[in-house]
């Protein structure tokens, strides 16, 4: 049992020795600077494919807003940082704590909507909260953005280079992923996987559909809000168009490439979204061509995912030790 | 004063209404999507900028007269739906049982794939046309000014206004008195009943979009021509106000449709004396959120189904 059970173990730290090793190694031998930018927004959105899978892929509501929480998150941040100057250890949790707020107001009137309804909602209020950014000037300064955002420091630490940025937005995105994925593989995730599948069934199986949505989007609004906070410490400007329709929908897209319910797949999707097109910069205009045909071939000839729920759900429970195992009762976990 | 603020009052819900007719050739484009297949065609923005850069190629080219202009731009259109249709709906449509009508995750392949189309088809066209907004020849722009006592007119919204109607009521001859549009209200009523009477469903589809698309792109030349640019990232903003407006309209009620893109249209322009236009996006999105809260099923829909 001690083998079985110490198994699971090393093969996350493997993976964490993998991010914070052996990426930012290979990234330091491309030549630094730049790879190490791609490679934090490609946590950033890691971070926020993995928030989204969880409200869009396990529990089925179809979020088309969600650029608007991290928007969110990262304006809370901003200004916190530079009017109030506090920390990024303070910043981060407060970016969270807004997000989550707003998408707690947003969810109780809304969450009784279903399908596409309860998307064009979050379509709704997504652009809402994009065109309050572009508008409110004396608070948000408009389109003009947010500039000099300070660099991160924690405890006394300067993290403020584009390494240190990795290593936070890493952090982060460990930390989201872990706490996706253990929401996800559990029973509380079975109960979301319930509310997808039918939620009036799973209301009539003694589940309160309406807390566990208003939950499920709480948790994935705080951590793409913290996402936010960590973009807008890193990039130390922001302006509302970081936070349009546009990314909503390439979030998404990052999802559904990677497969909708799967952790694994989001992390993937993410990362091939945001890498493809740098990886493409030699073919200069044609790039944004290329991602929309990758994404089309995608829903055409992979319409689960690159790697689907299912197979996702027995990797994480094989390989990562992930919740209900035979040998553990039954019980919320 | 009284006098003035009036003028300025029916100048704006002048305005608001020929804002609203192009809201709602869009829109319906949307509706009869919807309302057939119950998926959301993220690629109809796309159909109403290739209708508005059609439009100006032909003008540029030949100069032909508007009528002309508009019917070649329709053709166009209702091309571009025939063949989005086939590229991006047919391959994942299964019409062949309830579940397979009903499956979610369908639904959400057919969604995507459209948006892809849609990315793949803008950045296309901003590759060809260039980002920026295109000059229009002047002779083309419909901004002849028509004054009638203190309300000051252009011909585009006339225009816009006759089109508008006369499209409308061609769409209502169409599905309440042909044979294409009986067996598109058939299908959408109920797709597995039509196919059982014998309608070709993939054929009535095709002609659905080709019908939603030649008015979605028409409303492209025409607030082209009207607003005098025309640009590849056009058809977002109006793409979304429409879908507001099917949505507001209770999502397959046509009608509905048109009489929400009207107040939206109106609501925006009078918007504009008591706000700065900046915030007049908000309306928009506010009336919706409102509307899902308040009437989920629409200002007009039936009660076909929970929301």
């Amino acid at each position: 049992m001690a083998v079985n059970a110490s198994k699971p173990l090393l093969r996350q730290l493997g993976l964490l020795a993998v991010l914070f090793g052996a990426i930012p190694g290979g990234l330091a031998l491309m030549g630094g600077g730049y790879p190490f930018q791609i490679g934090i927004t490609a946590l950033i959105f890691v971070t926020l494919a993995v928030s989204l899978n969880l409200v869009t892929g396990t529990a089925g509501l179809l979020s088309l807003g969600h650029a608007g929480f991290f928007g969110i998150g990262a304006y809370a941040a901003a200004l916190a940082a530079t009017k109030l100057h506090w920390p990024f250890l303070l910043t981060l949790p407060f970016a969270g704590l807004v997000a989550a707020a707003v998408g707690v107001v947003v969810a109780l009137p809304t969450m009784r909507l279903i399908s596409i309804y309860f998307a064009v909602a979050t379509l709704g209020v997504g652009e809402m909260i994009h065109v309050s950014l572009l508008n409110w000037v004396s608070f948000t300064r408009g389109p003009m953005g947010i500039r000099s955002i300070p660099p991160i420091e924690v405890l006394g630490f300067d993290l403020s280079g584009v390494v240190g940025g990795y290593y936070v937005a890493a952090t982060v995105a460990a930390l989201a992923i872990f706490a996706v994925h253990r929401l996800t593989h559990s029973y509380y995730g079975n109960a979301l996987r319930s509310l997808r599948e039918d939620d009036q069934c799973s209301a009539a199986m003694g589940l309160n559909p309406v807390r566990l949505k208003v939950q499920a989007f709480a948790v994935s609004c705080a951590i793409a809000g913290m996402a936010g906070a960590v973009y807008a410490h890193t990039a130390s400007f922001i302006s509302p168009d970081s936070f349009r329709f546009e990314e909503s929908i390439l979030i998404l897209a990052m999802v559904v490439v990677g497969g909708l319910g799967s952790v694994p797949g989001a992390i993937i999707g993410a990362i091939l979204l945001i890498v493809l097109p740098e990886l493409l910069r030699g073919i200069g205009d044609f790039r944004m061509i290329a991602v929309g045909t990758f994404m089309f071939l995608s829903i055409m000839f992979l319409p689960k995912g690159l790697l689907g729920e299912a197979s996702a759900i027995s990797l994480a429970r094989r390989q990562l030790g992930a919740a209900w195992r035979g040998d553990i009762g039954a019980g919320w976990k | 004063m009284p006098d003035i603020f009036d003028a300025y009052f029916a100048q704006q819900i002048i305005n608001g209404i020929s804002l609203g007719l192009v809201y709602a050739l869009v829109a319906i484009g949307f509706t009869l999507i919807f309302g057939i297949l119950n998926v959301v065609n993220f690629a109809h923005g796309e159909i109403y900028t290739v209708g508005a850069f059609a439009g100006l190629l032909l003008i540029v080219g030949a100069a032909p007269p508007l009528l002309a202009v508009v019917l070649f731009v329709m053709a166009v259109g209702a091309a571009a739906g025939v063949g989005l249709e086939r590229l991006a709906f047919r391959p994942i449509r299964r019409f062949s049982d309830e579940a397979s009508l009903k499956s979610r995750a369908m639904r959400e392949a057919t969604l995507l794939s459209s948006l892809a189309v849609s990315i793949v088809a803008r950045e296309v066209m901003a590759h060809v046309f260039g980002g920026e907004m295109r000059i229009i020849p002047q002779a083309a722009l419909l901004q002849d000014v028509i004054t009638v006592g203190p309300l000051t007119l252009t011909n585009g919204n006339l225009i816009i206004f006759g089109a508008s109607v006369v499209m409308l009521g061609g769409l209502q001859f169409m599905l309440y008195r042909t044979r294409v549009g009986l067996s598109i209200r058939a299908v959408s009523n109920n797709v597995l009943g039509a196919r059982h009477v014998g309608i070709d469903t993939n054929r009535t589809i095709v002609a659905t979009f080709a019908i939603g698309s030649s008015l979605g792109a028409a409303a492209g030349i025409l607030v082209g021509l009207y607003d005098g640019n025309i640009y590849p990232y056009m058809g977002f903003a109006p793409g979304i106000k429409a879908f507001v407006a099917m949505v507001m309209g209770g999502l397959s009620s046509i009608p509905g449709a048109v009489i929400c893109a009207l107040l939206l249209g109106i609501s925006e322009s009078v918007a504009t004396d008591f706000l700065s236009s900046g915030w007049k996006d908000l309306i928009a999105y506010g009336l919706l959120v409102v509307t899902l809260i308040f009437f989920p099923q629409g200002l007009f829909g039936h009660g076909r189904e929970r929301v």
